[in-house]
């Protein structure tokens, strides 16, 4: 797991930097307050939600302070009928989630961590879980978003409606920005009616080749998982599933006969073994720790490599099983793998070699997680790519001074 | 962020003379004779899009067939310093195609090819000017679809949706353009490239793919998509409803949408509209009915009964009828084939209505759907217009169609006013003024309204950033650095 908010200490800002100060803003007003004095005297700001990614990134590029955006918390407007919310920034997704509750609606991001981590953080690192399969990406469901620039005015785009083409996509640019364009104050999401029923098939594999082949049926299938997860026989150990060498797990929602009928009809399709099959509550705990083990900390490098869905099992039986877990969110080509050895000189070779095989492909390795002082060398964000010379412009014309989270994303923004 | 210096709208050069004094020759080395227009006659056509109110010649029309031939053609003009526009389709019912203070048009429609269909790896790769049907005729029978189905499907190019972030009937579910798009091609102003994303789902970097959707060309020319393919739903049904009433219709959207259902498109026609689809088309609609909703839902069929029924079960709590009930399990069946027909080429109908028309585009948040509808009905009525209604009801997409006589200028002034308050209202009740159409040239007077000084500086840094000099597509989208277009007429145009 990630460390406890009360194993850091308050004033941390990832990387053993310390803040020089610390901003608790209760309104997006003492937001833009607190962004314009830290402006007006050169300093730089790191916003901080539920800090469960901290470590996350590049190395800051020099100290500052810290805006701690946890009072921002409050729903802003939720039309339930409408199934859109308006929140402020701070507010975890648990939060959210037990709103949206009332109303038998849901938030279409299982990202982990949920009673720490808050939807702004969610939006800066672009966190998903398992459902994005189903569900899509932070990106598909933000309808409106409002962040503060180092000025210290509040920049807006989209709005509040599910449809709405006026200016430019500002809600897509800030997804996933790392906090280096401006600190969220809120965002406008799409929320959809909890699923009728929900149900967890695990199926056990020996054989990866065999893995592959049924991965390309679920491509084709004729049920409609929402989550296609590949693990490996380490991960699955520490999800507390039999041991195989892989396993893929499945989750589907829908309603009652849907369900069911989907549970039985692909059994008929996959050669895999099936090892666990549960339905609605009872599938609740492995649904969590699938959800969980993305974020989880084992060894001191943990990597996600994007690649082409065909390219996920060949990416798989490059891994050394012995040193990684591995959770592949496989039906999005997103393949999860968490150290389990210490040894470093090896992961690092494993991290070179691997990177330079999804880059072949046309893929993406990052590091999530990595010890500070291999950042530099092991390029967290992977080899540069073409288009960052534009994120680079795009910085330069919404945060020239360089004040917001500086340092920690792409090309050194 | 400091305040973006203001571009100036692109200097207007004696074109003609900067024509005949090389640039002409330079454009017809590049791409070849066949490819360039200068000559009056042949430029008319060109001097509008499916926004006909604002018109405008450009001064000649470059067809590139290749990227290497577009890379040309926009260096040529960056040398020269002459503003230039993309164009697709022109099927843009904002003006976005407009030529404004004339200059280059550089039509995307003979880079025509798919490049690339990968259903293992869930994506194609586009030219520009490939026209959307295109992709769902390669992709028939495969099993996969792209998403993005604007009712001008059989017109418009997969690089003016990119450019116009389109919308259509089934994206209610299914998503808008930027959720289908993984990577693009862009050819900057100074002609050089840039590409973003790619077939695999999240690369490092601001999501820049997610910026170029929608900047109406003013960031550059897309000159290759790459698109993601979505499964086939499994099977669906498609139901019309029948309504006496608008407001028992509207109702009835707001109840489908409360409920937690949520359809793969939810469109409503209104009597006018009903009357001349079934003129044209002669589907069956109830031409005395006061609206009918078509209601499709879509999935496993397995789950699919139990839907079935709550919407039957809204529908007639509302005072409704379920009068058709398609049960397919293609999008090919000749009843499913008839009724999408009938609603995508509502707008071919409107021409037995009225010589001349008016297409809105506003939105709203869904629950204030009978709101908007009975705004507009007493809208018409205080300026003594018609205005019929085919819309996207699912997602809160009006298209109010207004519809009036051209030559009599006081109905032109009724129907500007009419479309303006009835915009103003969709702002008003935290709605946009543009769903999928775009601002274009059209709405950019309302830009203000819908953002603040400072959000609008930050769109202008942003498409000085792409765009510094602002040749590429001046006077677009955003109020600022280029004149606005007085609005005299409000056009012949529809759609939806
Ligand atoms: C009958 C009718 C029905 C319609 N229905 C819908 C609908 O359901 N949903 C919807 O969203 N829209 C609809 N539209 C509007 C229109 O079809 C869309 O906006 C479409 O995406 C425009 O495509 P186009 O190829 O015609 O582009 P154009 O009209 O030629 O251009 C549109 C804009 O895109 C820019 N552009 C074009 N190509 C490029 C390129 N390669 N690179 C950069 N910029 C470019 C142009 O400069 C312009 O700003 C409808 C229009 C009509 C006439």
């Amino acid at each position: 797991m990630d460390r406890l908010d009360s194993e850091l200490s308050e004033n941390d800002l990832g990387d053993g930097l310390k803040a020089v100060g610390i901003d608790r803003p209760d309104s997006i007003g003492a937001l833009q307050d607190a962004v314009r004095a830290r402006s007006a005297s050169g300093q730089a700001m790191f916003a901080q939600g539920g800090r469960t990614s901290l470590d996350y990134g590049g190395i800051p590029r020099c100290a500052g302070a810290i805006i701690d955006t946890r009072k921002l918390n409050r729903v802003i407007e939720y039309p339930a009928a409408d199934m859109t919310i308006t929140v402020e920034t701070g507010m975890t997704l648990a939060a959210i989630a037990k709103v949206l509750d009332a109303e038998n609606q849901r938030l279409e991001i299982d990202a982990p961590q949920a009673d720490r981590a808050t939807i702004g953080g969610v939006y800066a690192t672009n966190s998903t879980g398992p459902r994005r399969y189903g569900s899509g990406r932070p990106r598909d469901q933000i309808i409106g978003v409002g962040f503060v620039t180092s000025d210290g005015n509040v920049v807006k785009g989209g709005g509040r409606v599910v449809k709405n083409v006026a200016g430019y996509d500002f809600p897509k640019l800030i997804t996933g920005s790392m906090g280096t364009l401006g600190v969220i104050s809120h965002v406008t999401v799409k929320v959809r009616p909890k699923p009728e029923a929900s149900a967890l098939m695990v199926f056990a594999y020996d054989d990866l080749n065999v893995v592959a082949s049924d991965l390309a049926i679920l491509n084709t299938s004729v049920t409609r998982p929402v989550a296609i997860e590949l693990i490996n026989g380490p991960a699955l150990t520490r999800l507390g599933l039999p041991h195989s060498a892989w396993a893929i797990a499945l989750i589907f929602d829908d309603n009652e006969a849907s369900v069911a009928w989907q549970m039985q009809a692909i059994r008929s399709e996959l050669a895999g073994k099936v090892v666990r099959d549960e339905r609605d509550q009872a599938s609740a705990p492995l649904q969590g720790a699938l959800r969980e083990f993305t974020a989880e900390r084992i060894g001191p490098i943990s990597f996600v490599a994007n690649v082409p869905y065909s390219f996920v099992a060949t990416l798989a039986m490059s891994v050394d099983s012995a040193v990684w877990a591995i959770q592949s969110h496989a039906g999005n080509g997103v393949v999860r793998a968490h150290a389990l050895v210490d040894d470093l000189a090896r992961l690092e070779a494993d991290v070179v070699k691997l990177r330079d095989l999804t880059e072949s492909v046309g893929g993406n390795m990052i590091l999530s997680l990595c010890p500070t002082d291999r950042k530099a060398s092991l390029k967290v964000w992977g080899n540069p790519r073409g288009d960052w010379a534009w994120s680079e412009k795009v910085k330069a014309a919404l945060d020239p001074a360089a004040l917001m989270n500086p340092g920690r994303f792409v090309g050194n923004i | 962020m400091s305040a973006p210096a203001t571009t100036p709208a692109a200097a207007e050069p004696d074109f003609v003379q900067l024509l005949n004094d090389g640039l002409l020759a330079k454009f017809i080395e590049a791409v070849g004779e066949e490819n360039v227009l200068w000559r009056r006659d042949e430029l008319v056509v060109y001097e509008c899009d499916g926004y006909v109110i604002a018109k405008n010649s450009p001064d000649v029309v470059i067809f590139p067939t290749t990227r290497d031939q577009l890379v040309a053609t926009i260096k040529i003009c960056h040398e020269a310093g002459v503003p230039f526009v993309p164009r697709g389709a022109g099927t843009s019912l904002a003006g976005g195609a407009l030529s404004v203070g004339g200059g280059v048009m550089i039509t995307l429609t003979r880079m025509k090819s798919i490049l690339e269909i990968n259903l293992r790896d869930r994506y194609a790769v586009v030219e520009p000017g490939v026209v959307n049907v295109w992709l769902t005729r390669a992709l028939a029978g495969s099993g996969f679809h792209y998403a993005p189905d604007p009712s001008s499907q059989g017109a418009c190019t997969l690089g003016g949706n990119v450019a116009t972030n389109s919308g259509g009937p089934h994206t209610l579910k299914y998503g808008v353009t930027v959720n289908h798009v993984k990577g693009v091609e862009l050819v900057l102003p100074d002609g050089s490239t840039l590409v973003t994303g790619g077939v695999v789902e999240d690369a490092p970097g601001y999501d820049l793919t997610g910026l170029i959707v929608g900047h109406e060309g003013t960031f550059g020319i897309v000159s290759r998509v790459i698109v993601n393919l979505a499964r086939d739903p499994e099977a669906g049904r498609t139901f019309l409803g029948v309504f006496d009433s608008v407001d028992a219709a509207t109702e009835t959207v707001s109840g489908i949408i409360a409920a937690g259902i949520v359809p793969a498109a939810l469109e409503m026609l209104d009597n006018l509209m009903i009357r001349a689809v079934e003129q044209a088309f002669g589907f069956g609609f109830p031409t005395e009915a006061g609206a009918v909703l078509i209601i499709e839902i879509d999935g496993l069929e397995a789950g699919l009964e139990r839907e079935s029924h709550a919407v039957a079960e809204i529908v007639r709590q509302n005072g409704g009828e379920v009068q058709k009930s398609i049960a397919w399990r293609t999008r090919k069946e000749p009843e499913y084939v008839a009724i999408w027909k009938s609603r995508k080429s509502a707008f071919g109908a409107i021409g037995r209505l009225s010589p001349t028309f008016c297409t809105q585009d506003g939105v709203v948040p869904r629950t204030k759907l009978p709101h908007i509808l009975r705004f507009i009905t007493a809208t018409g009525e205080k300026y003594g217009l018609r205005i019929a209604n085919v819309f996207h009801a699912g997602d809160g997409n009006i298209h109010p169609i207004l519809l009036f006589d051209e030559r009599d200028p006081d109905q032109v002034k009724q129907v500007l006013l009419a479309s303006h308050e009835i915009l103003e209202e969709c702002v008003n009740v935290g709605g946009s003024v543009t769903g999928e159409h775009g601002i274009g040239v059209e709405k950019m007077e309302f830009m203000p309204k819908l953002f603040t000084p400072e959000d609008l500086s930050a769109m202008e840094t942003i498409r000085n950033t792409f765009n510094p000099e602002g040749n590429c597509s001046p006077s677009k989208m955003l109020p600022m650095g280029g004149g606005c277009i007085e609005k005299k007429s409000p056009g012949h145009h529809a759609s939806a």
